[in-house]
């Protein structure tokens, strides 16, 4: 019939459009590819939103296309939440060709192909300026999947007024730090003086509950056991350090408000600044804010300590994805990145601590706090290899996770540190059984 | 008049056309694009739908029986081994018992608030424009910025509420340190942000209640209550039915505010489902099961949705 035109026909070409423009629009989600016009070889580095960062990656990028023609690194930003953003960007095969990644979640991308071997790009001096910690970050028995760039660890921030008004002169040198007992005593005094609390603890989310487990080290026990994979929260020293932070919160030397889960970021800091505590174990990342609101008026004392030393494992490495079209190019560009000159440089214009044990405070050159810097790196040194290793490991995720769990129960009271103990066992060996 | 009769031959011509065989020159080809047109109109959201909800449905029916531990994409079948696993999951029934007080707090709460604001600003008052849109700006705002001033207004030692409770000589309440407090504290904040949602729906609905009928019933002598709960709350019935059902939908849904405000703490107690799902699938990297779990939460709304449907058209056949 010549006045009704084949509805199949309409059908027809509304499904060729469609095809088309989903061809279209799956093409443009397609990330313009990693082989531009002319055979320049594109490689993308994702980093955090840290404007300093950017541009410094950035410079190091354009003296890497300099020196590599053809070739062309733009630096992106990892956004929303890490595991969420990286999972889906590597089902799609669009992950980035370099990420910057905390040591915390590298492990389950190391065990599960998501991460390349870049071991044949790195040269071999870099094994020997690396202590045996930093280095395990990324280093596994079949390959090398990340290398460390910088870091970061905890060391003990006071308030200069509140230490003369109780006559305490905070130790200065690693061997002098305050043991758990001689900071509780401090503690106590601290809290007559605030009239609030004593100290806090850097918590920043519940991904940082990790920050805890220096603790467990401190006292001789370990998060996991000598293989890296049996949890170990179940010894008398790891229950013991969770009987200590019961302490904390029992005798009102800190606030329930500084949790792991606490929100709003970084409270412990806040309460620092607001004179609620007059002390907080915490990383670098504060002594901005304390120069401009609390300036000359605090200082720095180690990690405190027990029967052995230890302080948080913080920092960044640089991996290469398998989503690389360019491996051999993206490793090369980490090699650049973590060579001692340019991490002198990044550190410097970051305020970063160096991953490598050659540089120091004066090579880097900070523009302010050198000694405080200088603390902190050697506070660096006090990261045990275990911990290093557990946190490193494949399960990590969803073990802090469960320790973040727990601790809040026991840190709150609502489990004691033996009960804490136990379901902190369980839940950990249904995630490493699964 | 002047108007129907310009378009009226317009609309002759193009319906009439006698079907002779002998069409006028692009009569076919015009009337071939005719038909098309709509399909280019609904193409782009056709696609929109393919591509960002029935694939992903599937995609995520499909995941629900895969045990996809290490990346999305890599899975292997394993039946119905992650339904199966909810079973000895001892966190399911705390987060499913959260969502319910969560749910229980913040539906009826915000619908009740919304539909008295909106009661109370359907009539003239000065610059009720503006208390319009000043209830409405909390429903617009970022979940994740909401629930960041909310941590700090809300914070125990240093919120402006507990400040404000100390400067009138009361005592400071653990608002998000204490796992009942916690909770209290989350539905107040959501209520907040939903509050305007409902406030504007209903709004919608009051202006097409009839006036005559509370004019009627006025010059009958009811009083205002009687007039609102005779006349204006019936007809009011299918607006609270759909924001019945989109409460439930958004507080089944509610993530940003609880992750950033509480991390699901103190301990467990505000996991909710839709974070024990998040959990599942990006702090875990169990892919299938969170797939699965999310599927329960479809179930759990649907069945709620269909009930509530059913009840509606009860009360409607019984009007």
């Amino acid at each position: 019939m010549p006045t009704r035109p084949s509805p199949q026909l309409a059908r027809r070409g509304f499904l060729a459009l469609a095809g088309i423009s989903l061809t279209g629009a799956l093409a443009a989600c397609a990330g313009g590819g990693t082989t531009g016009r002319g055979g320049t070889k594109h490689i993308r580095l994702s980093t955090w939103n840290i404007p300093t960062d950017i541009t410094s990656y950035q410079a190091i990028a354009d003296e890497f296309v300099a020196a590599h023609p053809g070739t062309s690194v733009a630096v992106e930003v990892t956004t929303g939440q890490f595991h969420q953003w990286f999972i889906t960007r590597l089902a799609a095969d669009l992950a980035p060709d370099v990420i910057r990644i905390t040591p915390q979640q590298i492990g389950r991308y190391a065990a599960n192909g998501s991460l390349v071997d870049i071991s044949g790009a790195v040269p071999a001096d870099y094994r020997k300026d690396y202590s045996d910690p930093f280095w395990a970050i990324g280093a596994r028995d079949d390959g090398v999947y990340g290398v460390f760039q910088h870091t970061d660890n905890f060391i003990t921030y006071y308030n200069r007024d509140v230490m003369e008004q109780i006559g305490v002169t905070p130790p200065q040198a690693l061997a002098d730090a305050w043991t758990w007992d001689e900071f509780l005593d401090v503690a106590k005094e601290v809290k007559q003086v605030t009239g609030k609390y004593a100290f806090g603890y850097g918590w920043s989310s519940p991904e940082t509950a990790y920050r805890w487990l220096p603790l467990v080290h401190q006292n001789g026990g370990a998060f996991l056991g000598e293989d890296g994979a049996t949890p170990s929260m179940d010894t008398p020293e790891a229950i013991d350090a969770l009987a200590f932070g019961r302490k904390w919160y029992a005798e009102g030397l800190a606030t329930t408000g500084n949790l792991s889960k606490s929100g709003g970021g970084d409270v412990s800091r806040n309460l620092f600044l607001t004179g609620q505590i007059g002390m907080m174990l915490n990383n670098p990342e504060s002594i901005a804010q304390l120069d401009t609101d609390m300036p000359d008026n605090w200082g720095t004392a180690p990690m405190i300590r027990n029967v052995g030393e230890a302080s948080d494992l913080g920092g960044n490495a640089l991996a290469v994805t398998k989503s690389s079209k360019h491996p051999e190019l993206a490793a090369e560009l980490v090699a650049m990145i973590t060579s001692r000159s340019k991490m002198q440089q990044f550190c410097h214009d970051g305020n970063w601590l160096p991953a490598r044990k050659s540089l120091d405070a004066k090579d880097i050159g900070y523009a302010a706090n050198t000694d405080t810097m200088q603390r902190f790196i050697d506070q660096g040194t006090t990261i045990p290899l275990s911990m290093v290793k557990a946190e490193s490991g494949e399960y990590f995720s969803s073990l802090n996770a469960v320790f973040a769990d727990y601790l809040d129960l026991c840190l709150l009271g609502q489990l004691s540190p033996k009960e804490a103990s136990n379901q902190m066992m369980e839940a950990m060996r249904s995630v490493t059984a699964s | 008049m002047s108007l129907r009769a310009e378009t009226a031959p317009v609309r002759t011509t193009a319906s009439t056309a006698p079907p002779t065989g002998g069409l006028p020159a692009g009569g076919g080809a015009r009337r071939s694009r005719g038909r098309f047109v709509p399909y280019v109109f609904i193409g782009p959201a056709a696609l929109l739908f393919l591509g960002f909800s029935l694939v992903p449905i599937i995609t995520a029916i499909a995941l629900s029986f895969q045990d996809s531990s290490t990346s999305l994409g890599d899975g292997t079948w394993v039946g119905g081994k992650n339904f199966v696993d909810m079973g000895s999951d001892p966190l399911i029934g705390t987060a499913l018992r959260n969502t319910l007080v969560f749910t229980l707090g913040t539906v009826p709460t915000s619908m009740a608030i919304g539909l008295a604001l909106a009661v109370a600003l359907n009539r003239p008052l000065p610059g009720r424009s503006v208390f319009r849109a000043l209830f409405f700006v909390p429903m617009v705002a970022a979940g994740v910025v909401v629930g960041v001033i909310m941590s700090w207004i809300f914070n125990g030692d240093y919120g402006v509420v507990n400040n404000l409770l100390e400067a009138l000589g009361l005592g400071r309440v653990p608002w998000l340190t204490a796992p009942g407090w916690a909770m209290a504290t989350l539905v107040v904040v959501v209520v907040w942000t939903r509050i305007g949602f409902c406030m504007v729906i209903y709004l919608g609905a009051l202006q097409s209640v009839p006036a005559e009928l509370k004019e009627a019933a006025a010059i009958d002598g009811a009083s205002r209550w009687v007039r609102f709960r005779t006349i204006t709350w019936p007809l009011l019935r299918p607006t609270t039915s759909i924001l019945l059902i989109l409460n439930v939908v958004f507080s089944l849904q509610a993530f940003d505010v609880i992750y950033v405000m509480t991390g699901g703490g103190p301990g467990f107690s505000t996991t909710v489902l839709i974070q024990y799902v998040f959990r599942s699938a990006f702090i875990d990297a169990r892919m299938g099961y969170a797939a699965a779990l999310g599927l329960v939460l479809v179930a759990i709304l649907l069945v709620f949705t269909l009930l509530r449907q059913r009840a509606n058209r009860k009360a409607e056949e019984m009007l």
